[in-house]
């Protein structure tokens, strides 16, 4: 769709009318379903996991755990950041830390998070730290390789040309070197973030005693579906909402372009 | 002049290999200074562990058989996730009606509705599969419709002009078209597949007591709350991340031997 059509109103309101039909479309199909199931164990009707939604909210129940996992996620993703970065921009800068670093890097990345998962219940124990470090693992690579990517793409010109205006090294890093692979960056984070929100369940459900997977969890142990479903409406809510923030950040950040990067 | 260039490449493989060795040699050293019933996995240890589980099969089967559940799963989402972004690229109307709905189930992982696939299907192989396909669709609709929406509108005027049939336009032209995002989807859908997969049987294992249902996954959950042997968990890791890495590559040749007009991707 091109911009102007976006601009244009009732082009807008037409979307939001389009989205609304799809939803009740889809709702309606789940109600069908649920009538002709007849088992509210297994499908409970929409109106009830709404119910079930609303209710877990007045408690503060969904609130409080999807605050534990948010927490996890954003520790986990500083960390990932604050270490993969800096390395990324250490290889991207010299090919001999390339050539040191990046076939380990290689031979780990394949190695998926929730593999991790049994050995990391022996080191950590169940609790806090295990789902840090498997987000952290997960969300570590998307941000490497996209950084490594974002600092191998800048343009040539550019550094030569400071390079021929005499820049220092610091100031180069941070004019030319940050704002160019900034966008490709933040693309890692995003990816990044939809990898260690999708771990996040994996790690909870297994080895926390809190947080939305650990929720979902409970509540089928106790065969209480609708919760099961208002949780996992809750999950899709939460990792929507700060994928939106995430690319607030992206836009605030980088508004000069829309980097694309590479998903690993 | 070949003989420098041979030490360069000496120097290279030399550097990419510093790393990878100096970490096994301090685990291995880390790992002699324990008491000799420690648990601790060592490299050696490791590796003794892993020609016993080749030597007994049971690693092989249950490679086998996640693999040929991933497969199972994967194809299923896969036939699926083209038909509808065929469609989903080729018609705006059923665009804009499914769109927001795969856009709003696409943050909701697999193993979010791992719990309702035990509700719904049990502990076996359904679940295992139900979560391997549902993980495997997005990727793969997703990048059928970036696909198709993205294939040269010039050829398919030209080929309307003349006279080609809707059909033919869709196999000879836009299929072509989309093919690399279609191929790009299916790799990082197997990659997804994958570790749902893993996920999925530690989860069902975790959760049903270590039930008959097998797989790498459920392996590793039996070494780990069972009879507890680390050197096992850290062997199986090692095959599923060796199994992600070929399924990659093959992928990877795949892509250049179906499209071979387009290298860079």
């Amino acid at each position: 769709m091109s911009v102007d059509q976006a601009i244009f109103k009732p082009q807008r309101y037409r979307s939001i009318w389009v989205t609304l039909r799809a939803f009740s479309g889809f709702f309606l199909l789940w109600w069908l379903l649920h009538l002709w199931n007849g088992n509210p164990l297994q499908l409970p009707s929409p109106l009830k996991v709404l119910e079930a939604l609303w209710l877990l909210m007045c408690e503060g129940e969904i609130q409080e755990h999807a605050y534990v996992s948010t927490l996890r996620m954003l520790t986990s993703l500083l960390l990932a950041v604050l270490v993969a970065v800096p390395l990324g921009f250490c290889m991207g800068l010299s090919r001999q830390a390339e050539q040191y670093i990046g076939p380990l890097v290689e031979m780990l990345r394949p190695i998926s998070g929730i593999a991790w998962l049994p050995l990391g219940l022996f080191i950590f124990g169940v609790g806090d730290s295990l789902p840090i470090f498997i987000m952290f693992y997960v969300g570590f690579f998307p941000i490497l390789l996209n950084t490594l990517a974002g600092v191998r793409q800048t343009d040539a010109r550019l550094l030569a040309a400071s390079r021929t205006m005499g820049i220092r090294p610091l100031p180069l890093l941070l004019h030319v070197l940050i704002p160019s692979a900034l966008p490709t960056i933040m693309v890692g984070i995003r990816l990044a973030f939809a990898a260690s929100w999708a771990a996040i369940v994996a790690a909870e459900l297994i080895g926390a005693p809190s947080g939305l997977g650990f929720a979902i969890e409970w509540y089928r142990q106790l065969l209480m579906t609708p919760k099961v479903f208002a949780f996992i409406l809750a999950i899709g809510i939460v990792g929507y909402l700060c994928d939106l923030g995430l690319r607030f950040l992206q836009n605030k950040l980088t508004p000069w372009t829309e980097g694309r990067g590479i998903s690993s | 002049m070949k003989h420098s260039a041979f030490e360069q490449h000496a120097r290279v493989v030399l550097r990419n290999l510093t790393l990878p060795v100096l970490l096994l040699v301090i685990w291995q050293l880390w790992a002699s200074t324990l008491p000799v019933g420690s648990p601790a996995p060592s490299p050696v240890k490791v590796l003794e562990t892993f020609f016993e589980l080749i030597s007994k099969g049971s690693l092989v089967s249950a490679t086998v058989q996640s693999l040929g559940r991933v497969l199972m799963g994967f194809s299923v989402a896969s036939a699926i996730g083209i038909a509808l972004g065929l469609m989903m690229g080729t018609s705006p109307s059923v665009r804009e009606n499914l769109d927001p709905i795969i856009e709003s189930f696409r943050p909701i992982a697999p193993m979010a509705i791992l719990p309702i696939a035990i509700l719904w299907l049990g502990t076996g192989t359904p679940t295992a599969l139900a979560i391997v396909a549902y993980a495997s669709f997005f990727p793969v609709v997703v990048n059928t419709v970036h696909g198709v929406s993205h294939v040269d509108n010039k050829l398919i005027s030209a080929a309307k002009t003349m006279g080609v049939s809707r059909l033919s336009i869709l196999m000879r032209v836009v299929l072509p078209g989309a093919l690399p995002s279609i191929l790009l989807g299916t790799r990082l859908a197997m990659g997804v597949a994958w570790t749902a997969i893993i996920a999925a049987e530690l989860a069902v294992g975790a959760k049903s007591g270590g039930g008959g249902s097998g797989g790498i996954g459920q392996m590793m959950f039996v070494f780990y709350a069972y009879n507890i042997d680390l050197n096992a968990i850290v062997v199986c890791m090692t095959v599923v991340g060796l199994v992600a890495l070929t399924i990659d590559q093959i992928f990877k040749m795949l892509e250049k031997r179906l499209i071979p007009w387009r290298h860079e991707i």
